[in-house]
């Protein structure tokens, strides 16, 4: 009885090891943001069910930082590495280390433009190209604001290009005239709500629509606008923040593209197994469409975009109780989803 | 300039007042709707959250601190307050009154430290400017929190965050009595204690010219009317609240025995000891004054974006203390005055509007916003020198 006992433990034991040899180590540039805290909790739960371990620093926004977690996790017996960049180019040195040991590199949502590299995001410029789509089909004419992300990150031009793809058309035909286009430093809210300000005083308030690029800038946005009485202009949005999901059930907000970060945090998670163990990622597709066109395996996933009609796909996926959803709207206007 | 008594601080105000009315005449010129009652008020609210920092950080550093989390803070308070109100479901008069309470906890901590045991202001805000957005992270996990409490929004000056007419034009009135009365009592205290007074005539002079700047200012407010609103908006409540803000700092430098010790232990803070003034005491006050006016801009600035988010007042402090040295502060401590802690905010928000307006791209605005900060400052100490005032 008690040899079986110590018989099954040394079994369970030496599985467990067998398994946990597998470490992957995340390093995340900063925690500053609502939805990394989601793709952290996906990325756990999906290495869990793999048996592998997860490791993780965070640079706290500093790249220099960074470059010390990395080696951090490579010294901690990281066998993968999920890599959020801070920035695409302060990061290249810490990647020669893990190329050096064969460790395979996956770029989370931001893109590396290092050969080798495995780039796994959501689609930033079909973002794009959903959120001026679902304007333009509110206000297919007349003057446009493009609140842009921050300067610093490449994906506030990606999702620029696909904005642009969309409307170009209407441009050329005159339909539709960019009256105003500002970067948002640091994605920060306040500044979208400044800078949306001193544009409608530009332009005596002549704006009938507005391609804001995530949920944040959204809220600065609509804050300038009803803060002149002004209703009724499309406004729209990305990342399915809380916040702006009450605003597309209130009205206030046309769209918010929601990728849902749990998707991509699995998705990545089972990546990293799958490189770890030499072994090919299903759905991999052949990328160039970099700065420098340096040739990658990559993975995209497909956001969706929320609007008034299919508000109910957030609520039935638990990112946001109907509650929260429906807080303050009219039930007389109230969108299917709060009925 | 000897027989109208100009102190080098009336014309170091007055140079700034001409300076602000320079920018703004360029800018008009340039853009052609920069001096139109609607920009005038985009830039009144723009300025109130910087404006009313700016005040009590002016005499932080007047007493030879800083304070480097000024803009953690609010944030920490900001989300805290929208928090309660949202996620709690508080009433926004409690979640106000508990953000108050958070940041004298902070201020006490980090006044604390510095006032008692000694550690650099400087080294305890750096930590605190860490902590502190960490903190507003937490509160709320990094989820936006928004307010839609129509009181509570009222401080943020949306929609109906103004004071209508009738109230804008009542308010100047008070106050254009109160300016009055106040140049009779200093005139009448003068001759009372056989001091020189000014001519009769400049006296009338600078109190017509300040009641003729605020009869504009109240006539712009005014004269913006939203579309679909009946009626002009007014002067809106974040410009009230700064307002009043600056009046009780300036209360509070001027008459009472606190604001005297704070520019003795700025100009001295050995002396300052020696001659029996409790330095540490009113350190950790300081530091609790600043508290109050952060706790205040914390409500207007989550009031006027409908919602507290973990990256409010990131940079802030910078903003903050760019407003005062500009304003005149010396950063060796010892002189500066809070109303040149209002032109110096208005002054930062006047080129970021015009540049803004002029379609200036991000990059540049950035170089020539933190160039005009240098010019500034080498400027006060170039006219330090020629008037002879403590140098830095």
């Amino acid at each position: 009885m008690n040899f079986k006992h110590a018989l099954l433990t040394a079994a369970l034991l030496t599985s467990a090891a067998a398994h946990a040899q597998l470490v992957v180590g995340v390093s995340w540039s900063n925690f500053q943001e609502e939805r990394w805290k989601t793709d952290e909790a996906a990325i756990k739960a999906e290495l869990a069910k793999h048996g592998a371990t997860y490791v993780s620093a965070d640079a706290g926004g500093s790249p220099e930082k960074q470059l010390a977690d990395v080696d951090g996790l490579i010294a901690k017996g990281a066998k993968a590495l999920i890599v959020l960049a801070m920035d695409k180019d302060a990061i290249v040195p810490a990647l020669a280390k893990a190329k050096q040991r064969n460790i395979p590199v996956i770029a989370y949502d931001r893109l590396i433009e290092q050969p080798g590299v495995y780039y796994i995001t959501f689609d930033n410029k079909e973002v794009g190209r959903m959120q001026a789509r679902a304007v333009f089909s509110v206000k297919p004419r007349g003057n446009y604001v493009m609140i842009k992300g921050s300067p610093t990150d490449p994906n506030a031009d990606f999702l620029r290009e696909g904005q642009q793809e969309v409307l170009d058309g209407a441009v050329k035909s005159g339909a539709i005239k960019i009256v105003g286009e500002e970067y948002t430093e640091g994605w920060k809210p306040e500044v979208a709500q400044k800078n949306m300000e001193q544009i409608l005083t530009r332009n005596g308030n002549k704006v009938d629509a507005v391609v804001a690029s995530n949920d944040g800038t959204a809220g600065g946005v609509v804050a300038a606008l009803s803060a002149r009485g002004i209703s009724g202009v499309p406004v729209s949005g990305q990342d399915g923040d809380q916040a702006a999901l009450n605003r597309v059930a209130l009205g206030t907000q046309t769209v918010s593209v929601w990728k849902d970060a749990r998707d991509l945090g699995r998705e990545a998670a089972d990546a990293a197994v799958d490189l770890a163990g030499g072994k090919p990622v299903p759905g991999t597709t052949k990328w160039t469409g970099g700065e420098h066109k340096v040739p990658l395996d990559a993975k995209f996933l497909k956001p969706v975009a929320i609007t008034r009609a299919n508000l109910e796909t957030v609520v039935k996926a638990g990112w946001i109780t109907k509650d929260n959803l429906c807080r303050g709207v009219d039930a007389a206007k109230a969108p299917a989803a709060c009925k | 300039m000897e027989s109208l008594q100009l102190s080098a601080l009336d014309l170091r105000l007055g140079l700034m007042a001409c300076v602000l009315a320079v920018m703004a005449a360029t800018f008009h010129v340039l853009t052609g709707n920069f001096l139109t009652p609607e920009n005038l008020y985009n830039i009144a609210q723009q300025t109130a959250v910087v404006g009313i920092v700016a005040t009590a950080i002016s005499l932080v550093i007047v007493a030879r601190h800083i304070d480097l989390s000024i803009g953690s803070v609010v944030g920490f308070v900001g989300v805290l307050i929208a928090y309660l109100q949202y996620t709690a479901g508080w009433h926004w008069a409690w979640a106000c009154l508990a953000g108050l309470a958070a940041a004298l906890l902070v201020g006490a901590y980090q006044g604390g430290l510095t006032a008692y045991l000694g550690v650099p202001s400087f080294v305890v805000t750096l930590g605190g400017l860490m902590s502190f957005r960490g903190a507003a992270f937490l509160v709320a996990n990094g989820k936006t929190q928004p307010v839609t409490d129509p009181v509570f929004l009222w401080f943020g000056g949306g929609l109906d965050g103004a004071l209508g007419l009738a109230g804008s034009w009542a308010l100047a009135a008070v106050l254009a009595l109160a300016l009055c009365w106040r140049t009779v009592q200093a005139r009448r205290a003068k001759a009372r204690h056989g001091f020189p007074s000014r001519p009769l005539a400049a006296d009338i002079a600078f109190t017509a010219a300040l009641l003729v700047l605020l009869a504009a200012f109240t006539s712009a407010m005014c004269a913006y009317q939203l579309p679909g609103k009946a009626g002009g908006q007014g002067i809106p409540a974040p410009v009230v609240i700064w307002g009043a803000v600056v009046i009780a700092v300036a209360f509070i430098v001027r008459r009472t025995r606190f604001g005297r010790y704070v520019y003795a232990i700025g100009g001295n803070p050995e002396a300052a000891r020696l001659v029996g003034i409790p330095v540490r005491r009113v350190t950790l006050q300081l530091f609790l004054l600043l508290s109050v006016t952060i706790t205040i801009a914390a409500i207007v600035a989550v009031s006027r974006l409908n919602a507290g988010t973990n990256s409010m007042g990131t940079g802030m402090e910078l903003y903050v203390i760019a407003a005062a040295v500009i304003g005149g502060v010396s950063l060796s401590g010892g002189s500066g005055t809070v109303l040149g802690s209002v032109l110096g905010a208005l002054i930062i928000q006047f080129l970021d509007s015009g540049l803004l307006l002029l379609d200036v791209g991000i990059g540049q605005r950035m170089i020539i916003i933190g160039q005009v900060l240098i010019v500034a400052v080498a400027f006060d100490v170039l006219y330090r020198r020629w008037t002879g005032e403590r140098l830095a």
